[in-house]
């Protein structure tokens, strides 16, 4: 390949001038990325001697000898909605408000983050800059993290469920909602700021409706992931099946276990297949 | 008389370091169509919307009716830009809206904000929309959606909503760059009828010198920024075009492509139009 080059004349270029094997920048890269595994292996001490296969097995069939009783209620004290199937619509229903209450502080707020509605004037350009850190802040705090600070607030249960998936949710959604408003097409806000229409007035006539597929889209896609991640927040006390799936596991009742786990799998399987369904057909 | 646009002075620099706007002053009386010719870069589409202010120019004044557009506040400088229309080279539509609310959003600057958000056009707003579809020839095309329409249409579209300003100044920026030659010319002749007719006055920039001989009352060349040429359309000759393009370029005519569409995209008077300019190649 040099010859090319040296034949007419022209400067060889680098990437040709180097030998692979002896090249200093390929050397370090993989000296690093060597360093970094060894130092992780020391440090972590992953220990595999203390793992029992058998047993693992052993509550692995258990799993799977479900017991369907659990989908309903238990006993004469217990109604529809204490049963699986009952606590997993209340789970999926927590994934909805969840959505849903976050998507109603963080619509507004969206318009506050992004750059090209709040430019040109310094005082909004600092509230675009407070509202994106404010995103990123939230959203980089973990739903679980925020969960338990919501269940010291409202107590074990539901709502410290759905606070705290809808918290974490403003953050994400956010952010999504703030892209997609600074990716619509600028020709129309220029003509429509021409006519001598206000600021609200040209948001509602000229993004508004360039915002309403990518805003749906967005929204449905988190509806998706909120609905996997609500049998989770059962787990640190946010209410809904995951609290009876812990409770089960803890109890070593694993056929039980394994229903509910079955049934959750079900659960986001469909949602995935839906969700997938709705946004295929509005792009 | 006085100038119903005055511009001092103008300088524009953008935060990159490009002097776009260095020190023009013009001043554009009514009832001129006035055509701005340029490279691209030359500052044309900067100082088009220093005269609506849709950019803020560095320094310099531009005043509209002897009034300060470039120092107005919100709500004043709002009462200015709905007197002066404008159309884009991408027509700016709001693409999934449909026809008709494109063209009523020509009224904004006259509508309150509610009116905006219960969408409630008075009744005088909506036979103005239709009576302005109707001049633009699309008034069938009212309730589908705007990016359905092809260039030419959805250009019209856009002279329908700065019609709905009843402006006094309409601002073209290359209104027909985006066009094939039959279109172009069916699109400029609705400025032309605007300009005559209505007695608006029109500054539009445009690429190509033919065009501009045709329709222009005036024609100021920008190079660099700064005004390289003022004066009457037939003035400007192989030198003057050669100052303002450079050594290199060629002049080319805009007549009937081969494959222009008959009938369909271009009215009547824009083939007549073209049969001018046939003449007029036929005499060169």
């Amino acid at each position: 390949m040099a010859e090319y080059f040296t034949a007419r004349g022209l400067p060889v270029p680098a990437e040709l001038r180097r030998n692979p094997l002896t090249d200093w920048r390929r050397l370090s890269t993989i000296g690093v990325i060597l360093l970094v595994l060894y130092v992780g292996f020391r440090i972590t001490d992953i220990d595999v001697s203390r793992a029992n296969p058998e047993y693992a097995a052993g509550v692995l069939r258990q799993l799977v000898s479900f017991d369907w009783s659990v989908l309903g209620p238990q006993n004469e004290f217990e109604t529809f909605w204490d049963g699986a199937i009952g606590l997993m619509i209340i789970t999926i229903f927590l994934g909805i408000m969840g959505t849903a209450l976050a998507m109603v502080v963080a619509i507004p707020l969206s318009f506050l983050g992004a750059r090209n509605i709040m430019a040109g004037n310094p005082i909004t350009n600092a509230i675009y800059v407070v509202m994106r850190l404010a995103f990123t802040v939230i959203r980089s705090i973990d739903v679980l993290i925020v969960v338990i600070v919501m269940v010291i607030l409202f107590g074990l249960g539901n709502a410290a469920g759905v606070f705290g998936l809808a918290f974490h949710n403003v953050g994400v959604m956010g952010k999504l909602y703030s892209e997609a408003i600074e990716g619509i097409d600028a020709g129309p806000l220029e003509a429509i700021t021409a006519t001598g229409a206000n600021r609200f007035q040209v948001i509602w006539t000229a993004v508004l409706p360039q915002l309403f597929n990518p805003f749906v889209s967005f929204s449905i896609y988190r509806l998706d992931t909120n609905v996997r991640l609500a049998p989770i927040l059962g787990l640190v006390g946010g209410g809904g099946i995951g609290v009876a799936l812990f409770q089960n596991i803890q109890l070593l009742r694993y056929p039980t276990a394994g229903t509910i786990i079955l049934l959750i799998v079900i659960t986001v399987a469909a949602m995935d297949f839906i969700s997938a369904q709705i946004r295929q057909r509005l792009v | 008389m006085a100038p119903l646009v005055s511009v001092k002075d103008l300088v524009k620099i953008y935060p990159t370091g490009t002097r776009a706007i260095d020190g023009v002053s013009l001043d554009f009386h009514k009832g001129e169509f006035v055509v701005l010719i340029g490279l691209s870069g030359s500052g044309k589409s900067t100082l088009l919307r220093c005269i609506n202010r849709l950019i803020d120019p560095t320094s310099g004044t531009v005043a509209f009716d002897g009034r300060d557009v470039t120092h107005a506040s919100g709500p004043e400088l709002r009462r200015i830009r709905r007197r002066i229309g404008m159309i884009f080279q991408q027509f700016n539509l709001v693409k999934r809206s449909s026809v008709f609310a494109n063209v009523l959003a020509g009224r904004l600057g006259y509508r309150t904000t509610w009116r905006t958000i219960a969408s409630r056009p008075s009744r005088e707003d909506v036979a103005l929309a239709f009576e302005n579809l109707g001049r633009v020839g699309i008034a069938d095309k009212a309730f589908g959606r705007a990016d359905a329409l092809s260039g030419g249409q959805q250009q019209r579209v856009g002279i329908a909503r700065a019609l709905m300003q009843q402006p006094e100044l309409m601002l073209a920026d290359e209104p027909v760059a985006s066009l094939d030659p039959a279109t172009s010319h069916s699109v400029m002749k609705y400025l032309e009828e605007i300009n005559k007719k209505d007695g608006i006055t029109v500054i539009c920039s445009l690429h190509f010198l033919s065009l501009a001989r045709r329709y222009g009352t005036r024609v100021v060349a920008l190079k660099g920024g700064k005004v390289a040429f003022d004066g009457l359309p037939a003035d400007i000759d192989d030198r003057r075009f050669k100052e303002i393009y450079g050594e290199d370029a060629v002049e080319v005519e805009i007549g009937l492509g081969p494959e222009a569409p008959q009938g369909m995209t271009a009215d009547r008077a824009a083939l007549d139009a073209l049969a001018q300019d046939a003449a007029h190649l036929d005499m060169r």
